[in-house]
């Protein structure tokens, strides 16, 4: 008994020094080239999210804004060989932090917790090609468009389907990604209409996975943003039928906490800089984005 | 030969992830360890308060998804201690595992004779000596083997923490498919992983329980 | 005898629920005395073991152990065990523990001995029981007789006042039952007070200085050996005795 006290003793500093070593490293900081000490939020942040007026004053206090994305959405947001977050997203927020004379700290969580987070102030903002929809504004609030976005049909490669305008997916086995616009759209449109039983419609985690299912036949169809479908199109041998505006809802947009009116003051007056000077425009060359 | 060269570099940038399933797996599982056996003590040995509390305990976190556990530490408990994701996550995981391995330890407190309770209290041990050096002992070996399979359904488990941004082995696989759009070499790559700590959680579990294995 | 009886039982009762199993027994014993108590299965011969030691309180009715009254409210049910040894039918040895482990245990957690001292002595108790070079061996590895002289050594190990026996060799196989009758001869002789419940009647005419006989809960006839075989006064006593001494003798 006592070697299996001990043995547990063992265990315990184990997982106290693998903790210890642990607890950091999930928030990469990639503009500093490493992670930075203390990458968490701080309580008293957690304990005020969104305070009124207050939002803008304490990320300049902190010296940083802690963004978070969800790093499997190329060409906005992804990480590469080495770990740092790469992306038109990314290098936007970095030009806003600039301007924001702020460091940026940059968190990776799937798509579907991000709103969550920046609600309870676990992060400052979200950076994510997200759109701001009439739901998620109940939740947080939204800075002006930085990017207007169309989505697009994608098929497989050998698809005979012609798909004029995006009621002609009509009936059509048609996935999206879960939570997002495109989704919102098809359930609206295509199945709350009737046009689609509620069973031909696939939701996925991510765009990659419905890539695949389109590839190998499972789908017909995959709705999903314009812009990342024709990288994606391009290595997995599908085709895009159709680039339309229609089935989008405005442009994508930094979500910050509800309330944070002087942040959202400060954010809209930088992202319209960064519009106007042309930043933006050659972030997203430099992204390939259309 | 050049998947097996994208199959290296994939796991290069995965094992960085290695170490957070590791030491969220490890922390889940002390974590429920305690949670466990104390809940199991109240349950077999408490008043009838104790006894009632553990098993609302025990019912009520079995039935709630462990993602929703993840959430509620990270989102609402976290808001008022100051929890990084890590803890948050791993301190779920192992609150869920608790639920789970109080019925483990219920059980093998249950298995221990009850002549052997009879006998360390005849010798004048207090209840509490009993059930420390007499019931806990025999009762911990009991519980291995179904401990073992806890063990390895919490490393498999400890994907969900990245629901709060813990980047982890399945994450950082997520991330290389998403990247290279290549998720058969990504999946590959921490299936390997996890393959291996499977194997070797059992390996370790399997040595303890020939170790201490109770001569009945 | 004029010395203070060490163990005094009065008019106790035991109910489990509806179920009465003690009925105002009393019994009195003295320092040094072996007291065989036999009895039909459900006389209460176990129950009052347990209720001796508080394993199960006796409902009504009080106790005294070398002149304190253990069934007093407030006393400290742990002290009182540690100076009564108890040895069980089934053994209870702990499974998880060697021979020389089952021993040192109560010693060091019990008695709060160090641990060499209580190597050293636990050592002796299996001496005593003729086991040293069992010490090692896991519960599983020994044969039932010598499960039981573990057990005993286990009891001796706390320094006991007094020692209860519950039916100490039925259930071995006849031919180990004669290392387990020994072992407690040595004790009787070697001065320990003792309460033995047992149908080996060899033993109780060998060691005894009293035969008690019980049924329905309380004592109907007790005496030294000799009267008790010979001339019981009760007619259930004859008949109890003559059923047992058959078969006691049918077994050989």
């Amino acid at each position: 008994m006592k070697k299996l006290g001990l043995l547990f003793s063992a265990l315990m500093i184990v997982l106290l020094t693998l903790s210890a070593c642990t607890a950091v490293p999930q928030t990469a900081a990639p503009a500093a080239g490493g992670e930075s000490a203390g990458g968490q939020t701080t309580g008293s942040e957690a304990a005020a999210p969104a305070a009124e007026g207050g939002k803008l004053a304490a990320i300049k206090a902190a010296g940083k804004i802690v963004v978070g994305t969800s790093a499997d959405y190329a060409p906005y947001e992804s990480i590469d060989e080495n770990g740092n977050f790469v992306g038109f997203d990314m290098d936007l927020i970095r030009a806003v932090g600039e301007k924001l004379g702020v460091e940026v700290e940059i968190v990776d969580m799937p798509f579907d917790s991000l709103i969550a987070a920046v609600q309870q102030g676990k992060i400052d903002a979200v950076i994510a090609a997200m759109q701001a929809t009439a739901e998620r504004d109940q939740q947080v609030d939204f800075t002006i468009p930085y990017r207007m976005t169309k989505d697009a049909f994608v098929a497989a490669g050998n698809s005979s389907l012609v798909i004029e305008k995006p009621e002609d997916a009509a009936g059509k086995r048609i996935g999206a990604q879960t939570g997002t616009v495109q989704e919102g759209w098809i359930q609206k449109n295509l199945v709350e209409t009737g046009l689609t039983p509620a069973d031909q419609v696939f939701s996925y985690e991510r765009a990659d996975q419905a890539a695949l299912d389109v590839a190998s036949g499972r789908i017909d169809l995959l709705l999903m943003d314009a812009e990342p479908s024709i990288a994606l199109a391009d290595e997995t041998g599908l085709k895009i039928l159709l680039i339309t505006e229609l089935t989008a809802e405005g442009g994508k947009s930094i979500a910050i906490p509800d309330g944070a009116a002087d942040l959202k003051a400060e954010l809209d007056r930088i992202i319209q800089e960064l519009i106007d000077d042309g930043t933006v425009l050659k972030i997203q060359e430099a992204n390939g984005l259309p | 030969m050049e998947f097996i060269q994208d199959l290296i570099t994939t796991l290069n940038f995965i094992l960085q992830g290695l170490w957070v399933t590791i030491g969220v797996t490890i922390v889940a599982l002390t974590v429920g360890l305690l949670f466990g056996v104390v809940t199991a003590m109240l349950r077999v040995y408490g008043n009838a308060f104790f006894k009632r509390l553990a098993a609302v305990y025990s019912v009520i976190v079995r039935a709630v998804p462990v993602i929703v556990i993840i959430f509620i530490l990270y989102f609402v408990i976290a808001r008022f201690v100051n929890l990084s994701p890590f803890w948050a996550g791993s301190l779920a995981l192992g609150f869920a595992s608790g639920a789970y391995q109080t019925e483990i330890f219920r059980g093998a407190f249950q298995s221990v004779p009850p002549g052997q309770m009879v006998a360390a209290r005849a010798i004048g041990m207090s209840r509490l000596q009993a059930i420390q050096s007499i019931i806990f002992p025999q009762a911990v070996r009991l519980a291995l083997p179904g401990w073992g399979n806890e063990a390895t359904l919490v490393l498999k488990d400890s994907t969900l923490v990245f629901v709060v941004g813990v980047p982890e082995i399945l994450r950082r696989a997520q991330q290389v498919s998403a990247r290279t759009l290549e998720p058969f070499v990504a999946y590959a790559a921490a299936l390997l992983l996890y393959l291996a700590l499977t194997l070797l959680t059992t390996q370790i579990l399997q040595w303890l329980e020939r170790r201490y294995r109770l001569q009945m | 005898m004029t010395t203070a009886p060490i163990l005094r039982i009065e008019d106790v009762y035991k109910s489990f629920g509806e179920t009465r199993v003690l009925n105002g027994f009393s019994l009195t014993i003295q320092p040094q005395e072996v007291v065989v108590l036999v009895g039909p299965s459900g006389s209460g011969k176990s129950t009052l073991l347990r209720c001796i030691n508080l394993l199960h309180p006796p409902t009504a009715g009080r106790i005294w152990l070398e002149e304190q009254e253990i069934t007093a409210p407030g006393v400290n049910q742990d002290k009182v065990r540690q100076r009564i040894g108890m040895v069980f039918q089934d053994f209870n040895l702990f499974t998880h523990l060697t021979a020389l482990g089952n021993v040192m245990i109560g010693l060091t957690k019990v008695r709060k001995m160090h641990k060499q001292e209580a190597h050293d002595l636990a050592m002796l108790e299996l001496e005593r029981v003729g086991l040293v070079e069992r010490a090692n061996h896991y519960p599983a590895q020994l044969s039932g007789g010598q499960k039981q002289r573990v057990a005993i050594a286990r009891a001796l190990g706390m320094d006991p006042h007094i020692m209860l026996f519950d039916e100490p060799t039925s259930a071995l196989d006849p031919e180990l039952t004669g290392e387990v009758l020994e072992v407690m001869q040595q004790l009787a002789k070697e001065g320990m007070t003792m309460i033995v419940v047992s149908h080996e009647m060899g033993f109780a005419r060998q060691v005894a200085s009293r035969v008690v006989f019980m049924e329905g809960g309380i004592v109907v006839e007790e005496g030294p050996p000799a009267q008790m075989f010979e001339q019981p006064v009760h007619e259930r006593t004859r008949a109890f005795l003559r059923k047992i001494t058959d078969l006691d003798e049918g077994g050989k």
